[in-house]
């Protein structure tokens, strides 16, 4: 009969690390961009929204150690994404050429996609662990004024615009990615399924580009017209004390 | 020079070459096989049809066996074949599509219940039974009585080949690709394996064997149109031809399918009409009823082919830029249908002509498509002439056709020639007679020949080219030695074939002088011996003065079996012939089970032989005798024409089926 | 109708047992006629032009994947592309990866028998005897169906010309091969275990080395599911890892 044999079932966990490692900080970056585009709203909106995340709805009091906590987590995540992520990286600079001949040569949009994956994620080895080391040192400089002063007066905002075309581009990218290549939501016929996603691919992208450059716009606006002789702590029009 | 050494050399990687390359390996000798193209690409893979072997699983099929099978396939050969060998692979072909089915072949399969099937352009629903479930289906095709056809989807031949070449690397077959092989290496009426040039670096390697198995398929490519791959040229034949020993037979039996689309000659299934596809002329009128009532499209193709050029001589043809045709509709089978069961139909009409076949007619004529001639062999598959020599499947005439094949008998033909092939080789081997005794100055001598012809080529000057010799002698033959031939045409095609011959010796390679990969050269030595094939074929054609199968002659209606009912048999015996030698074989009314008949097609114009009849007469007292005695159909066939006994020990066996159990 | 246009077929030539030769471009001009397929228009640059360009064709009909070559940069079988789908100017190359045997002819043949021995693409079946006389073994026609699905592979190369990642890695299997797996998978005559599958292929030479590129599953020439099936594969030798 047939023996169980032993197998090496590193490369199976690992591509699967890589793939929900990327869906996590996908979903993440999802809701990141939202929450962060609430000063679209207003300075108050993103205000509060901080402070949820400080914990303040749930013990009455703020923790920014909880956001120093959450950027720790993410960054653990974006470690292994990168770890996993980085064996699929050409190796040499002989074999960046040769994809690229190739990727030109082809004028085929899926492998032109993969080479934006290496690209944006190259960049983002980079930018991506600045911006999570600083979230997690300064947990409590997060608000409508202590942002925008980040973005102008510190000179994040260069820093900021690679990194959401980055990671918007990555994000959905990937996510369009790893729903074919592990044939999620697959349906009876592929090519069909495959250009839906495409086409929603796309629209996330420009979507979330959108507000991702209206937020960044208007903090870097706020940056500019605030005057932060009080400080860069915002004051809470609702709060009582 | 270099010299390698093996059991079994098989010149050509197809199904009949790799059966035998697979076969031979497995009782334990050595075997390597040449071939001009990787095996998976051989034009075995275009049988898109099917494979014919009477399982009898599916409804339309019940009530099929060996017995039926074996009257179709003799009846279609017009009594030209060997019904000692039509025995023989009726009996082996349900062994074989099992064989194949045991390793891999994904046959479709019958599903139980109703279907709908179009049949004389009528929806029928037919039943399949719950036993059947799941066992080899069939389909219908030109000339047969029962649905006997088995399939998968319209890749047959892709999916038999992929299995066997599979197969073959499963028993570690030595392939050696891209080499051609140009001339055998004989002695004293005995061959020991052959000269080979290596396409890719132009070395020529002498392979010296004990047995030696030509599979290198038809000759197809002598005519311009031809549903052919183009490597079907007849270079098996011709090396075979140019021992001076080794004999063909009946070359001037060519097939010409009814349906390749036009212009470029590729092939549309038989399959299309055996679904229920129909033919239309210019004016979207069914002509086929009108002239073969009973069974209009699914008449043999050599008839339904001619029927075809019949109409259009009548001026029915649809006028285009490159000639008359006519249409193919196959739009009633659905585009379901069309898409599951017709694919490769599908995508050849998609990519070749730009039109929908759900929507669309598929403008057709008749093209050459088979070559029932080939190297003449015993049962065996040894040469009668040439000790050692074997050929199987289309390069054969091994002669199970006569002058018509049946669709689907083909494919058949490859994997059980290739099965019995196999074993009488194999035995041979195992056989004091198969003690190589050939003196290595003999094998040089052989080398050095092809080696100065070669130079030969690439040396000369002021000579002919060989690309205008060989469009040359493809009009010829497309033009006079077609599906109706008459003497006037044929002496003009033998003349001036005749003189192509002559001119073919002075070919001179223009500026292409590289000895290793070279196009230019391959093609002029080929042309050389194409030109050879085709001299065969026109000659048999003109000296048979009467019309029997696709040998159709507008000057002798008459199939004469009083003075014809023989194989043609060509040779060469010296290299400065300017003609081959041409000699007869008698084909033995007295031992045949199943004496000469009307097919059933059109008038009947047969000139009958006296002994036809005293044959029938103790057919009929034996059947009616033992009838009577209530002895089964395999005592009476028995009876009749016994051939178990010929037929290696492991295939002897009856075979089983739903209603036959062992 | 308008005046037929004069192609120029720009091929890239090398003969690699020409001492003296290096890649190189030539021009042909060639007179486009109705219906003409690449298989009619390199014959005529053979022909009339130069005798000596190497490239190969078999079944002309697009069923044997002999003639795989790049199309104006993208794998696929010159028998059945018609001139008229391609602009006036035209360049074919030989497929990448594959040993040169000169200009256009490549020997896949080699490669894919490479593949074949290395996935052992055949029924793995020690146990059952084989009687040749009695009946078949039954299958259900839907499984039939799709194992032929599968096996309608040509094996012309055109999806490994089409990959970046065997580009990059050579050792990968690509399409091809996966394709294969997942054949000799469904079929229910083949006995090998999923460990044993994933022995073959649950490494980063096989499915997991697979950077969903997608350029097998846009040239394949027979459109075989294949991100479909190397999606499935996936899931498959993923769920054997558990």
């Amino acid at each position: 009969m047939i023996k169980k044999k032993s197998i090496d079932k590193t490369a199976a966990r690992v591509d699967f690390i890589q793939s929900a490692t990327g869906v996590i900080l996908a979903f993440f970056i999802m809701a990141h961009l939202l929450f962060e585009a609430s000063i679209l709203i207003s300075k108050e909106a993103m205000y509060q929204v901080t402070i949820m995340f400080e914990g303040y709805y749930f013990f009455g009091e703020k923790y920014p150690g909880i956001i120093s906590f959450l950027a720790a987590a993410i960054g653990v995540i974006f470690i292994l994404h990168t770890v996993t992520a980085l064996r699929r990286f050409p190796a040499s600079y002989r074999e960046y050429k040769i994809i690229k001949k190739h990727t030109q040569r082809m004028q085929h949009e899926d492998s032109s996609l993969w080479m934006i994956q290496v690209i944006t994620g190259f960049a983002m080895f980079f930018v991506g662990f600045v911006h999570i080391y600083i979230m997690m040192t300064q947990p409590s400089n997060i608000g409508p004024y202590a942002s925008s002063s980040r973005v102008v007066d510190e000179f994040m905002g260069p820093l900021y615009l690679v990194l959401l075309v980055s990671v918007v581009l990555h994000a959905f990218v990937g996510l369009y990615r790893v729903t074919i290549k592990w044939g999620f939501f697959e349906g009876k016929n592929t090519k069909t399924s495959r250009k839906r996603f495409k086409l929603l691919m796309k629209s996330a992208i420009a979507f979330y580009l959108l507000i991702g450059l209206a937020s960044l716009g208007k903090y870097t606006y706020i940056g500019l017209t605030h005057d932060f002789s009080d400080g860069i702590k915002y004051k809470s029009t609702q709060e009582s004390h | 020079m270099k010299v390698i050494y093996t059991d079994v050399l098989i010149i050509g990687g197809g199904l009949a070459g790799l059966r035998v390359a697979t076969g031979v390996k497995e009782r334990g000798h050595d075997a390597i096989v040449l071939t001009l193209v990787p095996p998976k690409r051989s034009h075995s893979a275009a049988a898109q049809g099917g494979m014919q072997a009477s399982l009898a699983n599916s409804t339309m099929g019940e009530g099929d066996n060996e017995d039926v099978h074996f009257a179709d396939t003799i009846k279609g050969s017009d009594w030209g074949a060997d019904q000692m060998v039509a025995r023989m692979f009726t009996h082996c072909a349900p062994k074989a599509i099992r064989e194949l089915a045991h390793w891999g072949v994904p046959w479709t399969r019958v599903k139980r219940g109703d279907r709908t099937a179009i049949i004389n352009a009528q929806k029928v629903t037919i039943t399949e039974s719950d036993e059947a479930h799941g066992l080899i289906t069939a389909r219908d095709f030109g000339g047969t009585k029962k649905w006997r056809t088995c399939y998968t989807s319209d890749g047959t031949g892709h999916s038999m080949l992929y299995a066997m070449d599979n197969k073959a690397h499963q028993e570690q077959v030595e392939i050696h690709e891209r080499l051609e092989a140009i001339a055998l290496i004989h002695e004293n009426g005995r061959c020991y394996g052959a000269v080979a040039r290596n396409l890719m670096n132009g070395e020529l390697v002498a392979y010296v064997s004990k047995a030696t198995t030509i599979a290198t398929g038809g000759y197809g490519r002598i005519y311009s149109v031809s549903t052919n791959a183009v490597i079907c040229q007849g270079i098996g034949q011709a090396i075979a031809l140019e021992t001076g020993v080794a004999t063909l037979g009946n070359m001037e039996a060519i097939q010409f399918h009814p349906t390749a689309i036009v212009p470029v000659g590729i092939l549309t299934t038989e399959g299309c009409r055996g679904d229920g596809g129909v033919l239309r002329d210019v004016d979207g009128y069914r002509f086929m009823p009108d002239y073969e009532p009973e069974k209009k499209e699914l008449a043999s193709r050599d008839v339904v082919s001619r029927r075809m050029t019949e109409h259009m001589r009548k001026g029915k043809g649809v006028k285009s830029r490159y000639g008359d045709h006519l249409w193919l509709d196959i739009t009633i089978l659905g585009r379901e249908h069309i898409e599951k069961n017709l694919r490769e139909v599908k995508e050849i009409c998609e990519n070749f002509l730009g039109i929908d076949p759900a929507v669309d007619w598929i403008p057709v004529r008749p093209t050459q498509h088979y070559s029932m001639g080939g190297i003449r062999t015993k049962y065996t598959g040894e040469s009668q002439t040439l000790k050692g020599l074997y050929s199987a499947g289309e390069a054969a005439c091994w002669d199970m056709h006569g002058f018509n094949r049946l669709g689907g008998n083909s494919v058949s033909e490859t994997v059980v020639a290739g099965m019995l092939v196999t074993e009488y080789i194999s035995d041979f081997l195992e056989s004091e007679d198969a003690n190589l005794s050939i003196h290595t100055s003999m094998v040089e001598k052989f080398v050095k020949k092809e080696q100065e012809k070669i130079d030969a080529l690439l040396s000369r000057e002021n000579g002919e080219d060989a690309y205008e010799l060989r469009r040359a002698m493809e009009k010829i033959m497309m033009d006079d030695v077609g599906i109706f031939r008459n003497g006037t045409d044929l002496q003009k095609a033998v003349d001036e074939l005749k003189s192509l011959h002559q001119r073919a010796k002075n070919i001179e390679v223009f500026r292409s002088k590289s000895t290793a990969a070279n196009p230019a050269l391959v093609n002029a030595y080929r042309t050389q011996k194409m030109i050879k094939v085709a001299l065969c074929v026109a000659l048999g054609a003109l000296l048979r003065t009467e019309s029997r199968g696709a040998h159709s002659r507008e000057d002798f209606p008459m199939r004469d079996d009083a003075n014809w009912l023989k194989r043609s048999i060509t040779s060469w015996p010296n290299e400065e012939d300017s003609m081959p030698t041409m000699t007869y074989e008698e084909i033995d009314i007295k031992t045949m089970e199943l004496p000469p008949g009307f097919r059933g097609y059109g008038k009947d114009l047969t000139q009958h032989n006296p002994q036809t009849k005293v044959r029938q007469e103790e057919v009929d007292t034996i059947i009616q005798e033992l009838e009577t005695k209530g002895a089964s159909r395999y005592e009476l066939q028995d009876a009749l024409m016994p051939f178990l006994d010929k037929l290696p020990k492991k295939y002897q066996g009856k075979n089983e089926r739903l209603g036959e159990s062992l | 109708m308008s005046e037929p246009r004069t192609l120029t077929i720009n091929i890239l030539r090398f003969d690699p047992h020409d001492k003296n030769d290096v890649p190189h471009i030539e021009s042909f001009k060639v007179k486009e006629a109705d219906g003409m397929t690449l298989y009619v228009v390199l014959n005529e640059i053979r022909e009339h032009h130069d005798n000596s360009l190497k490239f190969d064709f078999v079944c002309r009909a697009g069923i044997c994947g002999s003639c795989s070559m790049l199309i104006d940069g993208r794998p696929g079988l010159a028998c059945r592309t018609l001139t008229k789908k391609l602009g006036s100017t035209i360049t074919l190359a030989p497929l990448p990866l594959f040993e040169l045997i000169g200009d256009l002819s490549v020997y896949t043949g080699k490669w894919m028998r490479g593949l074949n021995e290395r996935l052992e693409t055949w029924i793995h079946d020690k146990e059952s005897s084989f009687n040749v006389d009695a009946l078949e073994e039954r299958m259900e026609p839907e499984v039939a169906d799709a194992i032929y699905e599968l096996d309608r592979c040509i094996e012309c190369g055109c999806c490994v010309a089409g990959c970046g990642t065997i580009q990059m890695r050579e050792n990968f299997v690509g399409a091809v091969g996966l394709n294969k797996i997942a054949r000799y998978h469904l079929d229910p005559r083949d006995k090998r275990s999923d460990e044993e599958y994933y022995e073959i292929i649950g490494n980063e030479e096989g499915v997991f080395g697979c950077m969903t590129l997608l350029g097998c599953e846009d040239v394949c020439p027979k459109e075989l599911p294949l991100q479909s099936k190397i999606a499935y594969l996936r899931r498959m030798m993923l769920k054997t890892a558990l």
